[in-house]
């Protein structure tokens, strides 16, 4: 009788699974894998602690964002402009679109200096690439696309492979993430807020609210899309953790200093095996792909949702012209810069974390008022226990956020 | 007498948050929201005001005007939300705007009401006429209007505010949270704002019978009196000649006259059986007026405007075209299909910010004559309206020309040099 049970649960679960996942992935994009591997090559396995903490303030977010989206069948800047009006909306599009358009360029050029990477010639196959994810985007259905994304996913194995290749020591790693290492220092601190700050996004909130309701999900799928959103944190960030413990094994172990993700890849060759890099590379290639796919959906869904206009990946480009519209004008813009061979990612990646700091606690305001309005939530609204933990939360990232923007402003 | 009816055009961002003051000047708070009747004429019914929070729900008929101020009376009386009433800003602004089979348009930037002021009964009333869907809409809401109207004017580009009227809205689906409206998103046609009083008369056309069995017959009369000639044509020919008389002998002569020209020498006979000795002899008297034809004194030295232009474009315009005119004394306001909308005096024109769309303050509710109408007809209007020149419009309400004050002079200077 269980066992039936848990067959038509999993079969049920493969039907809702996919906001979740994706977007979680997609969190742990070019900039995510860029921050985390800077942070293991500097602290070690000691930065493993930081994990734990960030996959519960991710998956209570992400799980909000999902249950809100569910209850009310309405995206997060659908809610923003029927409660708020206008003008906040308006505010807050272009905040995010700042933000997500950073992002964008960190993913993008991830992206780019994984092709370098791999000998291929950026100026050629970042545009192809870039016209294929478009192309693909509009003529496929939603659940191909995701599809997609799920095939895309798969690709972070390599992470997994990669941390096996380069033989850690798995009793330290265990170790690490449960028991505090080494000395605390405010640098330190200031490291953990910034693997947050790539992880727990803005942005992030927006586009599990949608696609939730691009796919379709109602409230009836509650339950089973809860679970997928609080699995998905976890498989995604144990991912991370692979990806950290790459790189503390090798690069930070032999005392190396890097200054990004495709650094990394590179670094690792010599000390761990060409195959080792080799799949650090592809994550990487893999991680910067997804991101520059989801990052401008998340602002074309929002600036969709904002305005009215019809806004899904089910549909063509005439239907939901604004929306692919939105989307591409993000791409092109970006590539605009990326282009340039000259172009440094790392003011960028100080000006998105930034931003994306300082959005997060109006967001989660939000989050908070949303989650407990009876006329949205109906029966799903915050219990006492999840707005205590949701205030904690939001605490945690606020704090979180003010030190990193000490950090930056004192260069500390 | 004929009765005047005004309608004017406001916009829900203009009146949100603002003062809400008695008659004897005691502030009450700030207008929150508005209540209205899920109705085909949604009348406004209520209004929610906010005081530091609480807030208290106040008939709408003690309500003066919708001014700088909300000004109402002294003693008003509080009300509960009925069963059959939304609020706009809970229930109409901002909501999503879907077609009949359901794919997103655009969201309700605004929402406009209308104020009708009967002149003669001083009854005040507002109505919901539709929403904003355009992008003036949106900038209105961020306060940045005019400044945005200017920058795009600068470069050659007329913006055209987009409506949807409450004709074209299924009041069931507001409940639901969406604004469903009957048509396709393709054969969405742009509708402009000068459009919308005549929109207002096709909801009426649809609902006229029912609309008007509401109503008392003296106050119905004044409402077809106030309709434009095809609508009034259209009615009288579906009604039975009793019908049609009992209301012809409610109407003023001229109008009388104006509308049995439309029908057929038959109906009209039929018609003019039923109406009193009094009466009729007047209106056959206008009848047999002799043909005069007007067309020799029609002019064409007169200026017209898009709704859209500010008296800032006009004044350019008067410069630049009626330089040689003998005089002017009105502008008259066409829309896309060159129909007649609206006038507008000088000094009304004098009057206005220069930046304000001349569709906001021209007068809506004209007094106009056909190419078939008898040349007396035409100066007792231009008299007993006091006019210094009557609009001459074909059959398609298209603008043909003008007959002056000073084109009939003679006809006035003949009569009493006698």
């Amino acid at each position: 009788m269980k066992k039936i049970f848990k067959v038509k649960f999993f079969i049920y679960l493969l039907g809702v699974m996919g906001p979740g996942l994706v977007t979680a992935f997609a969190d742990n994009d070019a900039g995510g894998v860029a921050t985390c591997s800077m942070a293991a090559a500097k602290y070690g396995y000691q930065i493993l602690i930081t994990l734990i903490p960030i996959t519960v303030v991710l998956f209570i977010t992400q799980e909000l964002g999902a249950r809100i989206a569910l209850a009310s069948g309405k995206g997060l800047a659908d809610l923003v402009r029927e409660r708020y009006g206008i003008i906040t909306s308006v505010f807050m599009l272009l905040m995010v679109f700042c933000v997500n358009f950073g992002v964008i360029l960190q993913d993008m050029s991830g992206l780019k200096s994984a092709l370098q990477l791999f000998g291929l010639d950026y100026r050629i196959y970042l545009p192809l690439l870039l016209v294929f994810l478009f192309l693909f985007l509009i003529k496929s259905s939603y659940k191909k696309t995701e599809q997609f994304f799920f095939v895309l996913i798969l690709f972070y194995l390599s992470y997994l492979f990669s941390a096996v290749l380069v033989k850690p020591d798995w009793g330290h790693v265990a170790r690490s993430i449960i028991i505090p290492q080494g000395k605390l220092s405010f640098d330190f601190i200031y490291t953990s807020v910034a693997v947050l700050g790539t992880t727990v996004t803005a942005w992030g909130q927006f586009v599990v609210a949608s696609s939730i309701k691009d796919k379709k999900l109602t409230s009836s799928d509650m339950k089973v899309s809860q679970f997928e959103v609080v699995a998905a944190s976890f498989i995604s960030n144990t991912f991370t953790m692979f990806m950290m413990v790459a790189v503390a094994a090798t690069i930070f172990t032999h005392g190396l200093h890097i200054g990004g993700a495709a650094e990394a890849s590179v670094a690792i060759r010599p000390l761990a095996g060409n195959l080792a890099g080799v799949l650090f590379g592809v994550g990487l290639l893999v991680a910067g792909f997804l991101g520059c796919a989801i990052v401008p959906l998340s602002t074309a869904y929002m600036y969709s949702e904002l305005f009215g206009y019809e806004g899904s990946l089910d549909q063509g480009f005439r239907k939901s012209r604004f929306f692919y519209g939105f989307f591409v004008f993000q791409i092109l813009l970006a590539s605009l810069f990326v282009m340039q061979p000259a172009f440094s990612l790392f003011k960028i990646t100080l000006y998105a974390d930034f931003l994306n700091g300082l959005i997060l606690p109006i967001l989660f305001i939000y989050l908070y008022r949303f989650a407990n309005n009876t006329e949205i939530m109906g029966k799903h609204r915050n219990s006492k226990m999840q707005n205590v933990v949701l205030i904690v939360c939001g605490v945690i990232i606020t704090i979180a956020v003010i030190f990193g923007i000490i950090g930056k402003l004192f260069n500390l | 007498m004929r009765v005047h009816i005004f309608i004017i055009m406001l916009y829900f961002s203009e009146l949100d948050r603002k003062k809400v003051i008695t008659n004897d000047g005691i502030f009450i708070g700030w207008l929150d929201d508005v209540i209205f009747l899920l109705d085909s004429s949604p009348k406004v019914t209520k209004i929610v005001v906010d005081f530091k929070g609480t807030k208290t729900i106040i008939n709408a008929d003690a309500i003066h005007k919708f001014n700088t101020v909300v000004r109402i009376a002294k003693f008003y009386t509080q009300a509960e939300l009925a069963e059959n009433e939304l609020y706009v800003k809970r229930n109409l602004l901002d909501k999503q705007v879907i077609d009949i089979s359901g794919n997103k348009i655009v969201r309700a930037n605004d929402v406009i009401i209308h104020e009708q002021i009967n002149l003669s009964s001083h009854n005040y009333e507002c109505y919901i006429s539709g929403v904003d869907i355009g992008l003036i809409g949106l900038l209105r809401r961020l306060h940045i209007e005019n400044a945005m109207t200017r920058i795009i004017h600068f470069f050659g580009i007329n913006m055209v505010s987009n409506f949807l009227s409450w004709a074209d809205i299924q009041p069931l689906d507001l409940v639901r949270g969406s604004i469903r409206i009957k048509k396709e998103d393709s054969k969405l046609q742009n509708m402009r704002p000068e459009d919308l009083a005549d929109h207002l008369e096709k909801t009426n056309e649809l609902n006229i019978k029912k609309f008007l069995k509401l109503l008392d017959k003296d106050f119905a009369t004044e409402v077809i009196s106030n309709l434009n000639i095809n609508y009034q044509r259209d009615l009288f020919r579906t009604w039975k000649a009793e019908k049609a008389a009992s209301i012809i002998g409610k109407m003023d002569t001229d109008i009388a006259t104006d509308i049995l020209l439309t029908l057929s020498r038959k109906k009209r006979e039929e018609i003019l059986m039923g109406v009193n000795e009094k009466k009729k002899s007047a209106i056959q008297a206008l009848l047999s007026l002799t043909r005069t034809p007007i067309s020799k004194r029609i002019s064409s030295e007169f200026l017209v405007a898009d709704p859209s232009q500010t008296p800032r474009d006009i004044f350019q315009k008067i410069r630049k075209s009626a330089s040689d005119f003998s005089s002017l004394d009105y502008i008259y306001i066409v829309n896309q299909k060159k129909q007649l909308i609206g006038a507008c005096n000088l000094h009304e024109l004098l009057m206005q910010q220069e930046d304000t769309p001349i569709y906001k303050f021209m007068s809506q509710n004209l007094i106009e004559a056909h190419l078939k109408t008898p040349l007396e007809m035409v100066v007792y209007k231009i008299v007993k309206y006091r006019l210094h020149a009557l609009p001459i419009v074909d059959s398609n309400r298209e603008l043909i020309g003008i007959i002056p004050f000073d084109n009939i002079s003679d006809i006035i200077e003949a009569k009493f040099s006698q």
